[in-house]
């Protein structure tokens, strides 16, 4: 047998041999042809991969120097933001990436709703976001109780009360929920478990498979039209399309130092985001015996905190939550349009995109704040607009004069 | 007519005697962040007026000070109080309060013999802390004709509600910077990292900026071939 000269070359040789590291590549990044025309909303799926990889990162750290018991949980947090070097500076990018999370997923679902990228072929692609999603405000969730403030400790005990609304089961369900009668460090210990390990490997599962299904149907594009039906031009990519490295790769870093530098900004200057971010109420330890005068989830969450407020039943404004979540679940069969983007669909769709959005972030505001007469009727009206965009989809959708679609990408 | 005025009378009459104080706007408070001649004045006036009952136990100075020997036991923080209230560590009131609202309820104490201890609180109706700046500001009173002062164009601040009885040590300009010094060393007790961060964010985004021009021209080189087609 030939003795091999110990090289990078044939270090590759040796690893692809065994492994499909250069195949993975190719499949992947030089060889996943993605539509040329990805514009402003297509930058937001990278977003969201750097900010995970933050959480990760800075959750690893965090969790070296925090301690999830009742006594300790809110001593620990201020143990590191004052004694363990740049703990500060890990806390504010872990609970500023919490928020930025969710800023580049809602940015990166609309992107979805408007290019109809969650029409066929991409259901599966659309239904594991969403997934993705829930979870994601699972983690939320587990991770806004472990400073163990009193939003953190009362915010824990109006959303776990939920439960107690189903039938038969509730009040036994709150329980085995909590651990206990009541919020207590029975349950910060378990979720503080649920929140770094449990529904960690969930989400990172999901991206996985979140990617094998886009990179097997491939990207939609603003123009929503088949790229992979296009002919194939001489270096067999189809016509219209451009390979993901180097071109987007190079793109997304340009976004990518953008994002970080809003990101740091908000980081190093405004952490707090004027208590939108970390709530005034969180930096008062938890006390079971005090009630803050209002209680309200963290901003992503409050638009559909919003929904459940409107309705006076807590039961119908349960189901009317779960319902307003379910039904972006099944959004690529309530669209019936010939055409996938908002560019070729109809007036009545782009009226209904908008009225979506004006509610959605109506419903937002009116969450965060305190419940008043005026707001009660307004959350009410942004209610209706949220339903009204997904079960009328099908109609307006279906009846539509759309726009004829081009043979080809536009600039 | 005549009936009218009556019933108007009458209406009017009970009013201001029985409606509650109105609330008050928080007034802001002048402070610059990271003032450090400021945040040692502060704690010069923290010391010397709130230590005596309040704690820092999240700021390393206390830790400094326990291992020092001071005897927190005895301070009147562990000693009993009535109704079991406690006065409350501050390490983090300017965050859970924010700077403004200390500004001004430390503004805003007056005198109320119908409190156990004499004094009143406008941001805080019936609190439990006595007004330790009285000896500074001098003792306030409640208006009695504040409702003729009201103007229309602005809300309630605890000026047009206290008259200043006597001047304390202080003119009010000097109480004013007082209390901000105060202020700003609260706030430095809550986030002693400020400064720290405004020095590395400017780095950190001036990093980020010649960063954003390299990759920016990068991208442009490799693209040029890609509008071509």
């Amino acid at each position: 047998m030939r003795t091999h000269r110990l090289s990078l070359r044939n270090a590759g040789i040796w690893i692809n041999d065994r492994f499909p590291l250069r195949d993975f590549w190719r499949h992947h990044m030089t060889h996943y042809f993605a539509p040329r025309n990805f514009n402003f909303w297509y930058y937001f799926g990278s977003f969201s991969l750097l900010v995970l990889v933050n959480q990760i990162v800075t959750g690893i750290w965090l969790a070296m120097d925090y301690t999830p018991t009742a006594g300790e949980a809110f001593s620990s947090i201020q143990h590191i933001m004052r004694d363990v070097h740049y703990g500060w500076l890990l806390r504010l990018m872990h609970s500023t990436g919490a928020s930025a999370f969710f800023v580049v997923i809602y940015l990166h679902m609309y992107r979805g709703l408007i290019y109809g990228s969650y029409k066929s072929p991409r259901e599966l692609l659309w239904l594991i976001g969403m997934l993705l999603y829930v979870t994601l405000l699972l983690e939320a969730f587990t991770g806004y109780v472990l400073p163990w403030g009193q939003m953190s400790y009362w915010g824990a005990e109006v959303i776990t009360s939920f439960a107690s609304a189903i039938p038969y089961v509730g009040k036994f369900l709150v329980v085995w929920l909590r651990g206990d009668y009541s919020i207590s460090g029975v349950t910060l210990h378990r979720f503080f478990s649920l929140h770094v390990i449990a529904v960690p490997l969930v989400i990172l599962v999901l991206v996985f498979l979140h990617l094998v299904a886009l990179h097997f149907v491939g990207s939609n594009n603003p123009d929503g039209i088949d790229i992979n039906k296009a002919k194939k031009d001489k270096d067999s990519m189809p016509v219209g399309t451009i390979p993901f490295q180097p071109y987007y790769v190079l793109k997304d870093m340009v976004g990518i130092v953008v994002f970080l530098a809003i990101f740091f900004y908000i980081v190093f200057y405004m952490p707090k985001m004027a208590g939108i971010f970390l709530e005034a109420e969180n930096f008062v330890p938890a006390n079971a015996m005090q009630t803050p005068d209002h209680i309200a989830p963290v901003w992503y969450m409050t638009p559909f905190y919003a929904i459940l407020r409107a309705i006076p039943n807590k039961m119908m404004g349960l189901s009317a939550m779960a319902a307003a979540i379910a039904l972006m679940f099944v959004l690529p069969w309530l669209d019936r349009s010939k055409v996938r983007s908002i560019r070729y669909k109809g007036v009545w769709s782009k009226v209904a995109v908008s009225v979506f959005v004006v509610s959605f972030i109506g419903l937002g505001y009116v969450g965060i704040q305190p419940v008043s007469p005026v707001r009660s009727v307004m959350a009410q009206i942004f209610t209706v607009g949220y339903f009204a965009f997904f079960l009328l989809m099908p109609i307006y959708t279906a009846r539509e004069k759309t726009k004829p679609l081009p043979g080809h990408l536009t600039p | 007519m005549k009936k009218w005025l009556v019933i108007l009378f009458i209406l009017w009459i009970p009013l201001p005697a029985l409606a509650d104080l109105p609330a008050i706007e928080l007034e802001a408070a002048p402070i610059k962040r990271g003032d450090v001649e400021s945040i040692k004045r502060g704690a010069k006036v923290f010391a010397g007026t709130c230590m005596a009952c309040h704690t820092l136990k999240y700021l390393r100075y206390d830790k400094l000070a326990r291992r020092a020997g001071v005897t927190y036991e005895k301070m009147p923080i562990n000693v009993k109080w009535p109704q079991g209230s406690v006065p409350p560590d501050l390490s983090l009131e300017a965050d859970a309060r924010g700077v403004d609202w200390i500004y001004t309820y430390l503004h805003s104490f007056y005198l109320d013999p119908s409190r156990p201890t004499g004094f009143n609180n406008l941001l805080v109706p019936n609190t439990m802390m006595p007004d330790m700046v009285m000896s500074l500001q001098g003792p306030q009173a409640l208006s009695s004709d504040y409702r003729l002062s009201r103007t229309l164009n602005h809300e309630w601040r605890w000026y047009d509600l206290l008259v200043l009885q006597q001047q304390g040590r202080m003119s009010p300009q000097e109480f004013d910077a007082t209390i901000a010094d105060l202020v700003n060393f609260l706030d430095y007790a809550a986030e002693p990292y400020y400064m720290e961060s405004v020095h590395i964010g400017a780095r950190v985004l001036a990093y980020l900026l010649v960063l954003f021009i390299l990759m920016y021209l990068l991208k442009r080189e490799y693209w040029k071939d890609v509008k071509k087609k």
